[in-house]
C-alpha cells in the first residue's frame, strides 16, 4: 500500500457535502447532510428541524436575551440603574459621543495593538512548544506541560506586585518595560491553555500521516508548518479566539504595566468610567458595547475553523 | 526498503541534536513563563512566609500565615462554598457546553448567526455581566427573573437577597457565563470527528443514541479532557462571578475562598495571609489537576 | 552531513538558520522598543519638584491641575502630578523599592494604615503656616498613635440625609428631624405611592447594606453615632478597646434590625443587603425617597433628578444626638524624601484660602467640599446654600472613625457582624455583638493597641 498523499483522501460522499456546504446551507440534501454533525441534524422541515430551531430559540432566549438591555441601555438617554428595559428609550448616540469624549477611542486601539501582538506571540509561542511536547518524546515530558499549566493556577492578584517589579527591572537584561505594549505583550506570551489546547489536539493526529511526510524527507519545520498546523485548525481556531478574548480583557496587566493614564486600555478605561460619578450609567453601558465588538468580530472571523470538519478520508481508524 | 537512517551511534545522549530539538522549540515559551510567571510567582510563594511590609521590610514569620488562614472560621466556612460552586459551575457549565455544541454544530449561515450570539456572555465584560444579573435578580415580582418565573406560575424568589437562595443564584450565572466558553472547545472536537465514521455507524444501522455514545465522545477525548482539565485549575479559584454579584453576602453565604483572600489582601492589608491562602488553593489545584490527569489517562490506556 | 556524522536534510540546516535569524530580529525589535520609552516623569532627583500622587478621575484631576499650577506660578516649586487609579496597589509596589512619593491626598479613614506601614512622615502643625485657620477638632483628627499629627486636614464632609422634597410635598409631611418621623416617612414613601404612577414600585430608603468593602459599617455609623454607641474608643493608656457590646449599640443596632431591615416592606429598597453604593441608584433612578449620604452626590442628584427635586437635610437625630459620620482628605508627606520645605510650602498652600478656593471652585469637579480653612464659607464658595448645611453637620454634628489604629479589619468585621445581624431577622443582637466584640479585641491585639 503507497503511503497515502499528504491531503486526505476524499470520498465522493463528502465531497458533494462539502461543495454543497459551500453553496450554503439551505439546500435539501441527502444523507450526506445526516453525517455532518453529530446528533445528525437534517436540513429538511420535519419534527427534527422544528426541534432545532426551537431549541435554537430557546438557547437565543437565555444567553443572548438579557444583551437587548445592554444594547437598549447603551442607546437611551439616562437609563435606570436600577430597571431593566428591552427597547431604548430616547434612543439616542449621545452615550457613545460622550464615552469618545473621554477617550475610549484611544483606549480601543491601546487594546487593539496589545490583543494583536499578544495573541500573535502567544499562537507562536503555543504551536511551538505543543508541537514538542505532542509530536516528540523525551524526558521530562509530563513535568513541562504541568509547569505551564502551573502558570494558570496561582491568581492573579498575588503576582501582580511581583510582577510590576520584574516588568519595571527584568531579570538579567535589566530593561524597564514600564509604559510599553511589551510590558504587556510578553508576560501573556507563554499561557498554559494554549499550550495545552494545542499539545491536546497535536497529540490526536495519528503517526502515520507524520511518518509519511518524514519518508518524503520533510524537516521539523515544514513539518510543522505544512503537515500538523493545517491538521489543527479547529484547535488554532479556538486558541486564536480565547487568546483573544483573554488578552483583550486582561486588567490587572494593563494597570500595573502602565506608566501614565495614556497606556491604559479598554478595559481599565471601562472601569475608570464606572466609578466617575458624573458619568451616567448609559455611557458605561456604551464602553461596554464597543469594548465587545472586537472580539466578537474575531470569534465571527474564526468560526469557520471550527466547524469545518476535516474532510472524510483522514487515515484515521 | 527503509529510508536511510542516522549512522552515529548515539550513546552520547541529551546532546545530539534530535533530543535537543523539543527543547528548542520548547525555549520560547518557557522562557517567557520562567521570567513573567515563574519568578513573579516564586515571589509570591516566598511573601506567604512573611508578614509583608513594603516599606519597613518584611518580617519573616514562618508557617504563621498558613496557620492564621488555616484556623480562620471565615476561611473554613468559605471551603464549603467553595467546593459546591466551584464543582457545581464546572460540571454544570460543561453539560450545557456540550449540548449547545451539539445543538449549534454545522456551517448553515443561519447556525454561525446563532453561535454568535450565544457567545455574548464570553466577550462582555464580567463587570457588566454582574450588574446585568443584579437586575435580573430583582427580588420584587417585577425582577426580570420573577417575572418569568411567574409566568410558569412560580412564585418570586429573593435570589440574591436571601443567603438560602443566593449560592444557587450565583451558580446560575457562572455557568450561564462559562458555558459558550467551553461550546466553542466542544465544537473543536466535534469538528475532528472522522465523518466516515458516521456514514459507517449509518450503514450498520446504529441508532443516534449508540452514535453519540461510541462514536463522537470516544472522538471527543481530547476536548473534554481540556474542559476537565480547566474546571479543574480554574474551578476552585471562583471569584469573579462571587464579587460582582454579591461581594460574598449576604451573610457571608457566597464567601468563597478567593474572595476571602481577596479581602484579607487588599481590605485588611495583611498581604503575606492572602499569599498564604492562595498558595494553599494552588497546592490544591495542582492535587486535582494531577489526579484529572492520572485519570485520564488510565482511560486512554483502556 | 552535520558534524555528527549524521544525514540531516539541507533544508533543516536552512530552516534552523532561518529560525535563528527571526529570534534575533525579534529580541532587537523588542530591545528598542523596550529601550525607547523612556521615563517622562519628572526626575525625584530635581530638589525643586514634588511627585503628588492622588486618587482621582480624569475630571477631578483636572481641577487638581489648575491647583497645582497655581502654586507653581507662585512659588516656582514644579509639581509632577499622577492621578493615580490603582492606588493602594502602586504604593505598595513603590514602598517595596522604597521610593515614595513626596504628598499624596488621600482618605483620612487610611492614615492608621499608611502609619503602621511607616510610609507617612510625623508633621509639626505649628510649621504649616495657616495652620491656625484650621480648627483644633480638625488637626485632632491627624493624630496617630504616637500622638504626634502624620496628616495635614484638607477636605472634609458629613453625611447628610437627601430627601425628595416633592414627594414628601406630595403626602403632606413635614422635614424628619428624629429617627421615629425618618421612620414615619419611609414607610410613607413605600405605601403611598407619592411619583402617583399607580404602582407599589417605590422604596423608603437606599441603603448599601453589603459587608463588601465595609460599606454597612460606613453607611451605619451614623446610626451607631447618633444611638450613643461606638465601636472602639481609648482606653486611656494609649491603646484601644472594643465597645461594640455596650446597651447602646444593641439597642441601636436592634433598632436598625426590627424597623429598617425586618419591619414593614420597602423601607429599603429591595436588595439591600448586597448592594454597594455604585449598584444602590434607586435615589436618582427615582424610586427611593431618602438616601443618607456625602454631599458629592448633590452634583449627581442634580443631574439626574433636578435641583428642585431633592432637599438636603441635617440627619435625624436618634436618642444621643445627630452626629453623622464625618469623613475627608489629608495631605501626606511619604518618609523620608527630604524635601520638608517644599513639602510643607504645598500644603501650606493647599490649606490657605486661595488654594481651598481653587480646590472648590471651576467646571470640573470640586476636590475639597467643606474647606478645612474656616475663614472660608461653604455655601459661598460653592455658590449654593445647601452646602451650609453640610457645613453646619460637619462643624457641630459630626464624628470619623478613629484614624490613629489601622481600621481596615475593624470596619471590615464590622460590617461583616451587622451585614449577618440585618440578614437572619431572628438573630439575636446581643450575642452577635458580643461576637463582634471578640473579634475586635483579636484585632485589635494584632495592632498591639490591647495587651
Amino acid at each position: 500500500m503507497s503511503a497515502p498523499a499528504l491531503d486526505p483522501v476524499r470520498t465522493p460522499s463528502g465531497e458533494i457535502s462539502a461543495a454543497r456546504a459551500r453553496r450554503g446551507g439551505k439546500q435539501a440534501r441527502t444523507t450526506p447532510a445526516r453525517f455532518d454533525t453529530a446528533l445528525g441534524w437534517s436540513d429538511r422541515p420535519g419534527p427534527a428541524w422544528a426541534l432545532r430551531i426551537l431549541l435554537c430559540a430557546i438557547a437565543l432566549a437565555i444567553f443572548a436575551a438579557p444583551f437587548l438591555t445592554i444594547f437598549s441601555g447603551a442607546f437611551s438617554t439616562n437609563p435606570s440603574g436600577s430597571s431593566l428595559s428591552f427597547l431604548p428609550h430616547d434612543s439616542t448616540l449621545l452615550n457613545v459621543r460622550v464615552a469618545g469624549e473621554r477617550g475610549i477611542w484611544d483606549y480601543f486601539s491601546n487594546s487593539l495593538v496589545i490583543a494583536g501582538g499578544g495573541l500573535l506571540l502567544q499562537l507562536a509561542v503555543s504551536v511551538l512548544a505543543a508541537y514538542a511536547l505532542a509530536r516528540h518524546r523525551f524526558r521530562g515530558q509530563a513535568l513541562i506541560l504541568t509547569l505551564f499549566m502551573l502558570t494558570m493556577m496561582l491568581p492573579e492578584e498575588v503576582i501582580a506586585i511581583p510582577l510590576s517589579l520584574v516588568l519595571g527591572h527584568v531579570p538579567v537584561v535589566g530593561l524597564d518595560l514600564k509604559g510599553t505594549v511589551w510590558g504587556v505583550i510578553l508576560p501573556l506570551g507563554a499561557w498554559g491553555f494554549s499550550v495545552m489546547l494545542l499539545t491536546e489536539f497535536m497529540k490526536d493526529i495519528p503517526t502515520e500521516i507524520e511518518e509519511a511526510a518524514r519518508l518524503d524527507g520533510v524537516g521539523e519545520l515544514r513539518m510543522l508548518w505544512q503537515v500538523v498546523l493545517p491538521l489543527c485548525k479547529p484547535a488554532l481556531g479556538v486558541a486564536g479566539v480565547l487568546g483573544f478574548i483573554m488578552i483583550w480583557d486582561q486588567y490587572l496587566l494593563p494597570l500595573i504595566a502602565a506608566k501614565d493614564p495614556t497606556d491604559y486600555t479598554v478595559t481599565v478605561a471601562l472601569s475608570i468610567l464606572r466609578t466617575d460619578p458624573e458619568v451616567g450609567s448609559g455611557v458605561v453601558l456604551a464602553g461596554a458595547v464597543i469594548a465587545l465588538v472586537p472580539s466578537l468580530v474575531v470569534y465571527l472571523l474564526l468560526q469557520r475553523s471550527l466547524v469545518t470538519g476535516i474532510a472524510a478520508g483522514a487515515t484515521k481508524g | 526498503m527503509t529510508a536511510t537512517v542516522t549512522t552515529a551511534p548515539r550513546r552520547r545522549g541529551v546532546l545530539t541534536r534530535k533530543a535537543l530539538l523539543p527543547w528548542v522549540f520548547l525555549a520560547p515559551g518557557l522562557l517567557l513563563a520562567l521570567v513573567f510567571k515563574f519568578v513573579p510567582m516564586g515571589k509570591g510563594i516566598w511573601l506567604s512566609f512573611f508578614e509583608v511590609r513594603p516599606f519597613l521590610g518584611d518580617k519573616w514569620v514562618g508557617l504563621d500565615n498558613y496557620t492564621r488562614v488555616l484556623t480562620d472560621h471565615r476561611f473554613q466556612e468559605a471551603i464549603g462554598n467553595t467546593l459546591l460552586l466551584g464543582i457545581g459551575m464546572s460540571l454544570g457549565a460543561i453539560v450545557v457546553g456540550f449540548f449547545l455544541a451539539l445543538l449549534l454544530e454545522g456551517q448553515a449561515r443561519s447556525l454561525k448567526i446563532v453561535r454568535t450570539a450565544v457567545f455574548l456572555p464570553v466577550v462582555t465584560a464580567t463587570a457588566v455581566v454582574g450588574e446585568l444579573w443584579r437586575l435580573m435578580y430583582y427580588p420584587t415580582s417585577d425582577g426580570l427573573m420573577n417575572s418569568a418565573l411567574g409566568f410558569l406560575g412560580l412564585g418570586p424568589v429573593p435570589f440574591l437577597d436571601n443567603p438560602d437562595t443566593a449560592l444557587w443564584a450565583t451558580m446560575v450565572m457562572g455557568i450561564w457565563m462559562t458555558a459558550p466558553y467551553n461550546m466553542v472547545i466542544l465544537l473543536a472536537g466535534l469538528a475532528g470527528v472522522d465523518r466516515t465514521l458516521y456514514e459507517a455507524a449509518a450503514m450498520d444501522g446504529v441508532s443516534l443514541r449508540q452514535r453519540l455514545r461510541y462514536v463522537t465522545l470516544p472522538a471527543l477525548r481530547p476536548a473534554l479532557a481540556i474542559v476537565l482539565t480547566l474546571a479543574a485549575i480554574r474551578g476552585l479559584r471562583v471569584f469573579t462571578e462571587v464579587y460582582v454579584l454579591t461581594g460574598g453576602g449576604p451573610a457571608g453565604s457566597t464567601e468563597v475562598w478567593m474572595t476571602r483572600a481577596y479581602t484579607l489582601g487588599f481590605t485588611r492589608n495583611d498581604i503575606g495571609g492572602a499569599s498564604a491562602a492562595s498558595v494553599v488553593l494552588l497546592c490544591v489545584t495542582l492535587l486535582l489537576t494531577v489526579t484529572v490527569n492520572y485519570f485520564r489517562k488510565r482511560g486512554d490506556v483502556r | 552531513m552535520d558534524m555528527n556524522g549524521v544525514c540531516v536534510p539541507m533544508g533543516d540546516v536552512r530552516r534552523g538558520r532561518r529560525l535563528a535569524a527571526t529570534l534575533a530580529a525579534a529580541a532587537l525589535l523588542f530591545g528598542t522598543a523596550a529601550c525607547g520609552a523612556d521615563s517622562d516623569s519628572a526626575d525625584s532627583g530635581d530638589p525643586n519638584a514634588l511627585e503628588v500622587w492622588t486618587r482621582s478621575n480624569p475630571d477631578s484631576a483636572a481641577t487638581y491641575d489648575r491647583v497645582f499650577a497655581a502654586f507653581t506660578k507662585k512659588t516656582g516649586i514644579k509639581i509632577d502630578y499622577q492621578p493615580v487609579v490603582n492606588f493602594d496597589q502602586q504604593l505598595q509596589s513603590r514602598a517595596s523599592t522604597k521610593d515614595l512619593p513626596d504628598v499624596m491626598i488621600n482618605d483620612t479613614a487610611l492614615m492608621g494604615s499608611y502609619q503602621h506601614q511607616g510610609l507617612l512622615k510625623p508633621i509639626d502643625p505649628a510649621s504649616i503656616s495657616g495652620h491656625g485657620q484650621i480648627d483644633a477638632k480638625t488637626w485632632s483628627s491627624t493624630v496617630g498613635l504616637d500622638g504626634r499629627h502624620y496628616g495635614i486636614p484638607y477636605s472634609r464632609q458629613a453625611m447628610t440625609l437627601m430627601v425628595r422634597k416633592d414627594w414628601r410635598e406630595k403626602l403632606g409631611l413635614p422635614q424628619p428631624k428624629t429617627w421615629q418621623d425618618m421612620l414615619t416617612l419611609a414607610k410613607a414613601f413605600a405605601t403611598r405611592d407619592p411619583d402617583g404612577d399607580g404602582k407599589k414600585d417605590t422604596y423608603g430608603m437606599v441603603v448599601p447594606g453589603s459587608a463588601q468593602n465595609g460599606y454597612v459599617a460606613w453607611w451605619g455609623a451614623s446610626y451607631l453615632w447618633q444611638g450613643g454607641a461606638k465601636i472602639i474608643e481609648p482606653d486611656g493608656k494609649g491603646g484601644y478597646r472594643p465597645v461594640m457590646d455596650s446597651a447602646a449599640a444593641v439597642r441601636t443596632v436592634s433598632w436598625m434590625k426590627d424597623n429598617l431591615f425586618c419591619g414593614d416592606k420597602n423601607v429599603v429598597q429591595p436588595g439591600a443587603l448586597t448592594a454597594v453604593t455604585s449598584t444602590a441608584t434607586n435615589f436618582q433612578d427615582g424610586n427611593a425617597g431618602m438616601n443618607l449620604t456625602g454631599p458629592y452626590n448633590i452634583v449627581t442628584f442634580d443631574g439626574t433628578l433636578g435641583k428642585d427635586k431633592f432637599e438636603v437635610l441635617p440627619a435625624p437625630a436618634g436618642p444621643a444626638g445627630s452626629d453623622a459620620l464625618a469623613e475627608g482628605e489629608n495631605v501626606y508627606f511619604g518618609a523620608k524624601t527630604g524635601k520638608d520645605k517644599q513639602e510643607k510650602a504645598l500644603a501650606a498652600f493647599l490649606v490657605s484660602p486661595e488654594g481651598q478656593k481653587l480646590a472648590m471652585t471651576g467646571k470640573n469637579q470640586p476636590v475639597v467640599r467643606i474647606p478645612v480653612n474656616t475663614t472660608l464659607d461653604a455655601a459661598k464658595v460653592h455658590d449654593d446654600p445647601r452646602w451650609s448645611v453640610v457645613q453646619k453637620a460637619y462643624r457641630e454634628a459630626s464624628e470619623q472613625f478613629p484614624n490613629a489604629p489601622d481600621l481596615a479589619p475593624i470596619k471590615q468585621d464590622t460590617a461583616d457582624s451587622l451585614n449577618a445581624l440585618f440578614t437572619y431577622c431572628g438573630s439575636d443582637v446581643g450575642a452577635g455583638l458580643q461576637e463582634l466584640d471578640d473579634t475586635l479585641a483579636g484585632d485589635l491585639k494584632d495592632q498591639d493597641l490591647m495587651p
